[in-house]
């Protein structure tokens, strides 16, 4: 009996403290707490795995999707795409909704830090299993273009959106308005 | 055979806690908006510094770029944001991008699973706009936010 309850609890403890970094291809950012990850999952949208309420396509790319783990059934949440552009991974993941894939990227988030312990996930590169083709997530900068096509110029896309443009232009880069932005101009350069 | 049974179910109880828990529970929390990804990946430097007026445009740049919104409390528990006051759309919304920085109570449906914990904003009960004037200790972050003046 004692055999057993100790090969169960280590058996619990090493499904807790899984590592998943063989294998795995992905860059490492230097992160907080990283740790390289490459796992098979299913794509799901969060909100229909977390309340049921299930939207066909995931949404289409309105809602935000994440991963649930084969090794150990976890709900990874997907954070971030393969791109250091500001960019999340919902356009890299849309494709494979509903698909069991295999994902490499990092897992990042040290509880030291944040005072959470779990860890969120980056995700680089995705393929559909068995067989797929990998497929860098780096598709945000190009859906990007085909959503605003009249707002072309220099710089990168977070320089040019709309969206942001308009906010900055009322309420400043701080966020409290031209006036509050003005005195701390003229003081950080 | 009343042994490994017991061990069995001793196992169950011990694993309980990796499982998910996503039955709802009705809350309100108040917290500021923010970007989770500079929160959580350090990549832009300490959780304090990735807030408030320091980290606004860069706050807005990370959700209009689609990276998940989190709701950060006084005592550092972060809800991620699943849905905003009925709005069936998230990664790419208006809406969240005129919130973003600003101190919110919202009234919802709380899930937790797997360490996460994820809120259904059905009511923003209050807005007291962007309270986290942290400029002055941190400046802007990342540095480059705000472009160089022209001479």
């Amino acid at each position: 009996m004692k055999h057993v309850l100790t090969a169960l609890l280590l058996t619990a403890t090493a499904a807790g403290a899984q590592d998943f970094a063989e294998g795995s291809e992905a860059n490492s950012w230097g992160l907080i707490g990283e740790e390289k990850a490459f796992f098979e999952a299913r794509v799901v949208d969060l909100a229909c795995e977390l309340t049921g309420d299930c939207p066909e396509d995931c949404g289409a790319g309105a809602r935000q999707l994440g991963l649930v783990r084969a090794a150990d059934d976890q709900l990874v949440m997907v954070l971030k795409n393969g791109q250091p552009v500001f960019s999340g991974a919902v356009v890299d993941l849309l494709p494979f909704c509903g698909m069991d894939v295999e994902v490499d990227g990092l897992l990042v988030n040290e509880e030291d830090w944040t005072g959470i312990a779990t860890k969120f996930y980056q995700v680089q590169r995705i393929r559909e299993l068995p067989d797929g083709e990998w497929t860098r997530a780096n598709r945000f900068t190009t859906a990007w273009e085909e959503e605003f096509p009249d707002a072309a110029g220099e710089g990168p896309w977070f320089r040019r959106d709309p969206r942001i443009n308009a906010l900055i232009e009322r309420d400043g880069y701080l966020g409290l308005g031209q006036e509050a932005d003005a005195a701390f101009i003229e003081d950080w350069f | 055979m009343k042994s490994t049974s017991s061990a069995i179910l001793l196992l169950a109880a011990l694993s309980a806690p990796l499982r998910a828990e996503t039955t709802p529970e009705r809350i309100q929390v108040e917290g500021e908006f923010i970007d989770t990804w500079c929160y959580f990946s350090g990549v832009m430097g300490a959780p304090e510094a990735v807030q408030g007026s320091a980290h606004h445009t860069c706050a807005l740049w990370c959700a209009a770029g689609g990276i998940p919104v989190g709701l950060l409390t006084e005592e550092g528990e972060v809800y991620m944001i699943l849905k905003l006051e009925g709005e069936g759309v998230l990664a790419d919304m208006d809406t969240l991008l005129e919130l973003q920085s600003d101190r919110l109570v919202a009234d919802g449906l709380h899930y937790r699973r797997d360490g996460i914990d994820y809120l259904v904003v059905e009511t923003v009960v209050d807005n007291s706009g962007l309270t986290n004037e942290n400029h002055d200790e941190w400046g802007v972050i990342p540095g480059f936010v705000i472009p160089e003046p022209a001479e």
